[in-house]
Formats: C-alpha cells, sequence, structure tokens
C-alpha cells in the first residue's frame, strides 16, 4: 500500500455462507470479524461497536464477493457477467485474469489474478486501480505466507510454489 | 331610445369592458397559496403553525418511491437520481441512504474539529493519536480499507465519518443494495425544495425536474416513480382545482345557455343578459386587482360560480316584462325589489369579508362588487338594449298549468311546523360530531394520496408532521446554547422510547461557545506534530502522510467561529436554517421528532425548562385556529341576520310582511343543515359560507312569492323568472356537488340542497298564492 511503508499481513479465514454472503474472520494481528450480506458490510472488533456500510461504497468487496461466489458455486455465467475473463494455463495449472465490466468497479479494482491448482485456487491477486495490491494466500498456500513478505517474493510463491 | 342611441350605448359599455378588460390582463396576479384560504392565525402557536404549513422544513420535503423492477435495478436508478438532483440548484438536500462525503463543502472541511464531539472527551495528544491510528491501521487490512484509504491523511481521526453519521436522519428504513428501501420494496428517497411548499409554480417545476431527471435514466423504462409530500399535493391541488374548475364551468355555461334559450326564445335578449354578468365579473376581479396585491385562485375559481347569483338580475328583467311594455319602465317597476335583493345579499357577503380569511375576503369583494355592479347595470343600462317587442311569458300554457298547479297544492298551517320539528329532530339524532375542525379536511387532497403519504412518512422515519419542540432564546446562539443543553435529555426520552428521534438545531451547528471550547483544546502545530510522531513510532505508515492532517489543524485553530449565516450558504447549512427562525424579536429553533410514542413524557420535559422550551401541537393548534375561525364568521353571521332582518323590515315597510320573506328562508337554512347532518356530513366552514350563499337565493325567491301584485298575469311570470332561476342555480352547485374535490362538493351540494328547500319552503309558506288563483276564477 502505497500509504503504507511495508505491507500489511493479516490472517484468518474466508467463507461462502451461501447466496450472496460471505464471511471474512480474521486472527492476526486484531481480532475481527466482517460479514457481507445483502448488500450491506458488518464490522466487528473485539471491543468496539460494530460498524456497517453499504457494499456499493466498497467496491473492492463487490468484486471479492462476485468472483469468489462465481468460483465458489462454479457459476460461470455470473462470473461472466462481472468480469471480462482472460484464461491461461493448462487444467493442471491454471491463471484466470479477470477485469470488472462496470466502470464504476474498475476505477477502483484493475484487476483480479487467480493462480490455482487443479480445483484448488491457490491465490488471489487484487490489483487496485491506485497501484495498491492485495494478495490473498488460499488454503495450504496461506501457511507458506513468509514474515516480511514482498510483491516480488508472493508472485513468486502464486505462481511457483 | 332611438336606435342609434341603442347603437352609441352598446358602443360605450362593451368599450368601457375592453377597458376595465386590459387593466385587469395588465395587474393580475392570481396566487395558489393555499394558506390565504385558510383562516387567519391569532396566536404564536397559530402563526409558527400557517409559516410551518408553508415554509417549515416539513413543508419542502417531497418523499420519493421508485418500484416496478429489482431491487439492484431501484438501488441504480437511485443512486442515478440522486447524482442528477445534487447538482440541481432547485434542491437544497437529496438523500437516499448512501452518505456521499462528496456533499461535504470543501470549504468547510477545516470546520470538522469544531463541529465534532470528539474534542468533548478528548484531546489531540499522543495516546488519542495512537489508538486512533492503530485501528485505522485495523481498517487498512479490514473491508473497509478502500473507503477509508483516500481519507486517512487528510482525517486519520475520521472525524467527516462522526459527522456523517450524526447528521443522516436518526431513524431511518432499511438498507439494501446501499439504499433506502420500504417494506414493499421500493427505493426511497427524500427531496428537500430551495422552494417553499405552497409555492406551487415553483413546486409544479420541481416535481417536473424530478420527473424528468428520473426518465432520462437509463433503465427507468419500466420502473414506477411516486412522489408525495406537501409540495407535491400543492400541484395536485392547483391542477385539479383548475382542471374540475375548467371542466365545470363549461358544463354548466352550456347548460345556462341552453336553459336561457328555451326559457326567452330570443337569441339577442341571451346575448344582451350576458353584458351585466361580463361587467359584474370584469369589475370585481378589477376590484381585486387594486385593492390585493394578489388574487387567490380559488377566489376567482369560486367568485365566478357565486355571481351565479346576479344572473338572476336580468332573468327577473326577461321574465317579468309584460308584451309591449317598455323596459325601463318594467326595470322601474322590480327594482325596489330587486334593490332588496342586492343589499341584502351585500349585506350577506360583508359576513365573508369580517371572517378574516385573506381568500374569504377576496371573495367579498369581488361578490359584492360584482353585485352591485350587475344590479346597477340591469337597471339602468340593459333595458335601453333590449328589443322593444318580446313574448310575454305570462301566456305560456306550461306557465298557466304550472301556476294552477302551485296554486293548488294544499298548504296547511302545519305544514312549517312539521318540517321545523323533523330538522330538530335530525339535528339532535344526526350521527357523528356537528362541527369539522380539522384543517385537513378542508384541503382538498384524495384520500388515498393522504394514505400514501402516511406510509411513506412512516416508511422514510420523516419528521412527524404533528409536533414540533419550539426552544426560544433572545438570539440564534442562546437557542444553540439551549439546544445543547436540552440534547441530553431529549436523548433520555429517546432511551426511554418515550420518542423515535429527535432532531434539535445543535445536531447540524454547536453554538459558538462549544465551538470555541473545542477550538481552544486544539494544540498548535509544533505540539500536534510532536504528538503524531511519537504515535507514530513503530507503525508502518508512510512518513509525513498526515501532513494534509496537521495542516487542517492548524487551519481550524485559525477559524472564525462557523455562524448559522455562514453554514446556511452550504448544503448541510440549508437545513438547519429551516430549523432557526427569528420571530418578533427573539429566536426560535424548531426541533424535529419522529415516531412520539409518550406525548406526556414531552410535555413534562417542556414544562421543566421554564417556558424557554414547548412543545407545538400542530393538530391542536390548527384545530384552534378553526374554532376561532368559525366563532367569527358565526359572530359576523349573526350580525348579517340583524342587519338583513333591518333592510328587509325596511325595505317592505312592515314586520308582518318582513316575517314572511324570513320565515321560509330561515326554516330552509336550518333544513339544509339538518339533511346534511342527517348524512353524517360534519359542518366545516365551507358548508357555512355555502349555507349563506344558499340563504341570498332563497331570499330572492321569498322575496317575488311574497310580493302581492294582485295580478294573476304577474304571479305567472314570479314563477317563470324563479323557476329559471332555480333551475340554473341547481345546474351550476349540481355540478359542483360531483365535484371529487371536498370544498367544490360541499359548496355544490350545500346550495343545491338550499335552493331545492328554499323553492319549495317559499312556494308553500307564500301568504297570497292562493289568492292570486282565486281572482283569476
Amino acid at each position: 500500500m502505497k500509504i503504507l511503508e511495508q505491507p500489511r499481513v493479516s490472517s484468518g479465514e474466508l467463507s461462502w455462507l451461501g447466496g450472496d454472503r460471505l464471511e471474512r474472520r480474521v486472527e492476526q494481528p486484531a481480532k475481527e470479524v466482517a460479514t457481507i450480506a445483502d448488500g450491506e458490510v458488518t464490522q466487528q472488533r473485539e471491543g468496539r461497536k460494530p460498524r456497517s456500510f453499504s457494499l456499493n461504497r466498497a467496491p473492492q468487496l463487490q468484486v471479492l464477493l462476485d468472483s469468489f461466489v462465481a468460483l465458489l458455486g462454479g457459476d460461470a455465467s455470473r462470473l461472466n457477467q462481472a468480469f471480462a475473463i482472460h484464461h491461461d494455463g493448462n487444467a493442471e495449472r491454471w491463471t484466470l485474469i479477470l477485469t470488472p465490466r462496470d466502470t464504476r468497479v474498475a476505477k477502483v479494482i484493475a484487476s483480479i489474478q487467480i493462480d490455482g491448482r487443479g480445483n484448488e485456487p491457490r491465490c488471489m491477486r487484487m490489483q487496485e486501480a491506485d497501484g495498491d495490491l492485495a494478495i490473498d494466500l488460499l488454503g495450504e498456500l496461506a501457511a507458506r505466507m513468509p514474515a516480511a513478505p514482498t510483491r516480488e517474493a508472493l508472485a513468486a510463491l502464486c505462481q511457483g510454489g | 331610445m332611438p336606435r342609434r342611441g341603442q347603437a352609441i350605448l352598446l358602443a360605450l359599455w362593451l368599450l368601457a369592458l375592453a377597458g376595465l378588460g386590459a387593466l385587469v390582463a395588465q395587474r393580475l396576479k392570481v396566487s395558489t397559496d393555499l394558506r390565504d384560504f385558510m383562516p387567519a392565525p391569532t396566536t404564536p402557536d397559530q402563526r409558527l403553525l400557517m409559516e410551518q404549513v408553508g415554509e417549515g422544513p416539513g413543508s419542502r420535503l417531497l418523499l420519493l418511491a421508485l418500484s416496478g423492477k429489482s431491487d439492484a435495478e431501484l438501488a441504480a436508478l437511485s443512486q442515478g437520481l440522486v447524482a442528477a438532483l445534487r447538482k440541481d440548484p432547485r434542491y437544497s438536500q437529496v438523500l437516499n441512504g448512501s452518505f456521499d462525503l462528496a456533499t461535504l463543502d470543501e470549504r468547510l472541511l477545516p470546520y470538522r474539529y469544531l463541529l465534532s464531539p470528539t474534542l468533548d472527551s478528548d484531546s489531540m495528544d499522543e495516546a488519542f493519536l495512537a489508538d486512533q491510528l492503530q485501528q485505522r491501521l485495523d481498517d487498512l487490512s479490514s473491508p473497509a480499507a478502500s473507503l477509508l484509504k483516500g481519507l486517512l491523511p487528510r482525517d486519520p481521526t475520521l472525524e467527516v465519518l462522526k459527522l456523517a453519521e450524526r447528521w443522516t436522519p436518526p431513524k431511518s428504513p432499511e438498507l439494501r443494495e446501499g439504499v433506502w428501501f420500504s417494506a414493499q420494496h421500493e427505493a426511497l428517497l427524500l427531496v428537500q425544495t430551495r422552494a417553499a411548499g405552497f409555492d406551487p409554480d415553483a413546486q409544479v417545476d420541481a416535481v417536473a425536474g424530478i420527473e424528468q431527471v428520473f426518465h432520462a435514466l437509463p433503465g427507468s423504462a419500466g420502473a414506477k416513480l411516486i412522489t408525495s409530500g406537501p409540495g407535491y399535493f400543492s400541484v395536485v391541488v392547483s391542477q385539479q382545482t383548475r382542471g374540475q374548475a375548467e371542466w365545470i364551468g363549461n358544463v354548466s355555461t352550456v347548460g345556462f345557455i341552453l336553459l336561457l334559450l328555451l326559457a326567452y326564445r330570443s337569441v339577442s335578449s341571451l346575448l344582451l343578459s350576458a353584458l351585466p354578468i361580463a361587467s359584474a365579473a370584469l369589475a370585481g376581479i378589477a376590484a381585486l386587482v387594486l385593492l390585493f396585491p394578489q388574487v387567490h385562485g380559488i377566489t376567482l375559481a369560486f367568485g365566478f360560480t357565486l355571481l351565479g347569483v346576479a344572473q338572476e338580475y336580468p332573468i327577473r328583467v326577461l321574465s317579468h316584462r309584460r308584451a309591449g311594455e317598455d323596459a325601463v319602465a318594467s326595470v322601474r317597476g322590480l327594482w325596489p325589489l330587486l334593490l332588496t335583493a342586492i343589499a341584502s345579499a351585500c349585506i350577506a357577503y360583508l359576513a365573508f369579508y369580517a371572517s378574516g380569511v385573506n381568500g374569504l375576503k377576496q371573495l367579498a369583494v369581488f361578490t359584492i362588487t360584482g353585485l352591485l355592479v350587475a344590479g346597477f347595470s340591469t337597471r339602468y343600462l340593459l333595458p335601453h338594449l333590449l328589443p322593444g317587442r318580446v313574448r310575454d311569458v305570462a301566456a305560456m300554457p306550461w306557465l298557466l298549468r304550472a301556476r294552477r298547479f302551485v296554486d293548488h297544492l294544499p298548504r296547511p298551517r302545519w305544514v312549517p311546523l312539521l318540517v321545523a320539528a323533523a330538522t330538530v329532530l335530525m339535528l339532535v339524532l344526526a350521527p357523528g360530531s356537528f362541527w369539522q375542525n380539522n384543517l385537513a379536511a378542508l384541503t382538498p387532497l384524495p384520500q388515498d394520496l393522504l394514505q400514501r403519504d402516511a406510509r411513506l412518512r412512516e416508511a422514510l422515519g420523516a419528521p412527524d408532521v404533528r409536533y414540533l419542540l419550539i426552544l426560544q432564546a433572545a438570539d440564534a446562539q442562546g437557542v444553540l446554547k439551549l439546544s445543547e443543553q436540552m440534547e441530553p435529555k431529549v436523548e433520555a426520552l429517546v432511551a426511554r422510547h418515550a420518542v423515535d428521534a429527535v432532531e434539535l438545531p445543535s445536531r447540524y451547528l454547536p453554538s459558538e461557545a462549544t465551538q470555541r471550547a473545542r477550538q481552544q483544546k486544539l494544540p498548535d502545530r509544533a505540539v500536534l506534530q510532536k504528538a503524531l510522531d511519537d504515535a507514530t513510532q513503530g507503525l508502518p505508515f508512510r512518513k509525513d502522510l498526515f501532513a494534509p492532517f496537521v495542516d487542517d489543524v492548524e487551519t481550524a485553530r485559525h477559524l472564525p467561529l462557523l455562524t448559522p449565516e455562514v453554514f446556511a450558504q452550504s448544503t448541510l447549512g440549508q437545513r438547519l436554517s429551516a430549523m432557526l427562525v427569528a420571530r418578533d424579536g427573539h429566536w426560535l429553533g424548531l426541533g424535529t421528532l419522529s415516531g412520539v410514542h409518550d406525548v406526556a413524557a414531552l410535555e413534562h420535559l417542556a414544562n421543566e425548562s421554564n417556558g424557554t422550551m414547548r412543545l407545538l401541537d400542530l393538530k391542536q393548534a390548527s384545530e384552534s385556529l378553526v374554532v376561532d375561525y368559525r366563532t367569527r364568521i358565526l359572530r359576523a353571521l349573526l350580525v348579517a341576520t340583524v342587519l338583513m332582518v333591518l333592510t328587509i323590515t325596511f325595505a317592505l315597510r312592515s314586520l308582518r310582511r318582513a316575517w314572511h320573506v324570513l320565515a321560509p328562508m330561515t326554516l330552509a337554512t336550518f333544513l339544509v343543515l339538518a339533511v346534511e347532518r342527517a348524512m353524517g356530513i360534519e359542518i366545516s366552514l365551507f358548508h357555512l359560507v355555502a349555507l349563506i350563499l344558499a340563504a341570498g337565493l332563497g331570499l330572492h325567491y321569498a322575496l317575488f312569492f311574497e310580493r302581492d301584485t294582485g295580478d294573476p298575469a304577474e304571479q305567472r311570470r314570479t314563477l317563470h323568472a324563479t323557476l329559471v332561476c332555480v333551475l340554473s342555480a341547481l345546474l351550476v352547485f349540481g355540478m359542483l356537488a360531483w365535484s371529487s374535490i371536498p370544498v367544490l362538493r360541499a359548496i355544490g351540494l350545500t346550495v343545491s340542497l338550499g335552493v331545492a328547500f328554499h323553492f319549495c319552503l317559499s312556494i308553500l309558506m307564500a301568504p297570497h298564492a292562493g289568492h292570486g288563483h282565486a281572482r283569476q276564477d
């Protein structure tokens, strides 16, 4: 992130609750549960009042929701509706590059790159329009997050590993 | 009069009418402010009520509901509508549930430190900043990151969000797809217009603007936009009133022409008899134009209707003319009676003038001028123009039969007694309450519109239109200070569920004292920079990231305090200025309430405030206004009655004869009242006004039937003239009775019933009816 000198690392669980609902549970560095449901995001942090805001105000989350729900649910038409899809590689080792179709979303999120093996997505890179990058290591890869990660090291992890 | 003279007179008359017409066309300004037609306020609460009804924040609010598509599509439409309307200067506030930071005025941004309550409990020291920055860091790895990222350098303590939370309406509808939705799957929006609620021209423009923007949005095809609120209502009312008045006027005019052609079979008589009416109407409007800055639209619509009375004058002249008799001589014979009728009608309309309601005053000026002009032109101008040879209506065979029928009607002395007894019985046994005190019942709004408004208002948590908290102090700052003192007490009531939400002026702008205290707590640049440096120690924030924040705090330290005047120039300040009003050397703050559950608790709080705060019940104030108003009309009516009795007794020079005129009239008036009450109608001010009008018409019938000419042919002419008058009145007012506008309906029904009853009773109670018949035999 541009406004930070070092990348920010957090770990936890991302779960699909069915339908348009996702739960993001963070264990490190601070406990936090965020739920996306019915166009609303509710954020609950230990010892603080819950905060909620509209999904419209967080396009990043909208994209996350769209891509995740479509991927996990195997809903190709939904994925196609939200993104222009570029597919690379083979069944063993593949890369999907998703570009948001909604111009409003595209102003915030430039693209999403998902790397995977077989049935399992391993890594999700969200390129924000202002140059910031968020990288999610998924599944077994998550355990291999370095203590002081750099973009390059993580990219290598995603592609190679 | 020789033909040449006639031509000159006609030309001069038409010229005079053209002159009046030119004056009217040049000076006439029609107002549609409904308040002109409401009673004049006397107490401070009533005055506040009238202002609130017209210009208060509540009256400027338009409630919008979008329906007919999927939630997601409606949400997109809602966002599109908001984006377009916020750019439009006609709207001071547009809300749909999503708070957009862009609505905040850039110049006011440094003021956030003076407006937000943060500094009341915290100070900008290292501990506070460290805690805040740690939270921001957590935010950055949370879903809210993209939302907050842009704010961070300038506003790491998120004062802008605190203000946004503070300023969003206290009770909001459910959020779906990021915007407000009702339980009926409608996307909801609140729009505050810059124009006052009862400025229908501006409101027409504002409502049309919304519809235009809506229909221009991509994807709006198939979606439905519903508008509600006082401003929209004033649009509906003015359109409806105009539409119906035009429609009713056209049909009545055609019917009236046909009736007169049938009655007199002379086109020239018909055309000439229109001259007194045309003169009356033009002179009436000219008088209004000269006396009042603006003429009320309803005055004109009603005034033309009421002038139907004046059509009686030429009708009497036409009907009463004998074959071969000179028109001037014939009018001279009728004039004493006509003059009595005109004088007493004018006196009755004086009661309207005394009502103290601007619209009714105008109506009185219009009608009195009109009646006098119609009467005098009928007497002194019309006869000179009428054709020399006419057909004597007395010779018409059907009239002979009709007169014989009327004369042969049994007239037992107990009929009036029976009618009187029935009247009393109906009045006593009638269901419901006698008087209609609800001001809303007078404003001609369809019930379904009102219900829809109530539903949307409830869904949007829009302020209750019934109650207001009034804070009073010597100046605006005093009101704000008072409002700050009241805030915790009012919040305690909200916590106890006495009321769902309260909005006080200090929610938008703290008093100068509070702002100054917060300003003094702001550290200077060096101190803040040091605290910030210490706080960011060990945190990964980029160096100098928060320079804009340090700059803003420094700016805020030297800002002149934000006054209501300066604040009013911003979008949000518009809202405040609607809540702060100057009045008679002091200032009032208007607190709006939503969802009042416990009025007693609010009253208790108001009582404890030593008169600095009170609870205004707008419904109660408006009902007291109506009662006041009615008392005034009734008092005026009493005076008018006494004057009328005196006029008629003086004119007829006999108490007994005056009794014969006034008894049927009085009985018929009470009979109308009794029948309407028995139908379950609650008597409103407009019913009263219509009763007066009917009584004026009834007076004509009774006066002419009472007249003892000793000539059966003349008695037949009287019957002819009266029948034409009754039929024309029934035509005009019967049409009004079918109107969907409550006020027009009240007037139409009352006058129609009145005309029928007055006619029947004045025939049945006429003293000489039988004599004429006897002498004829």
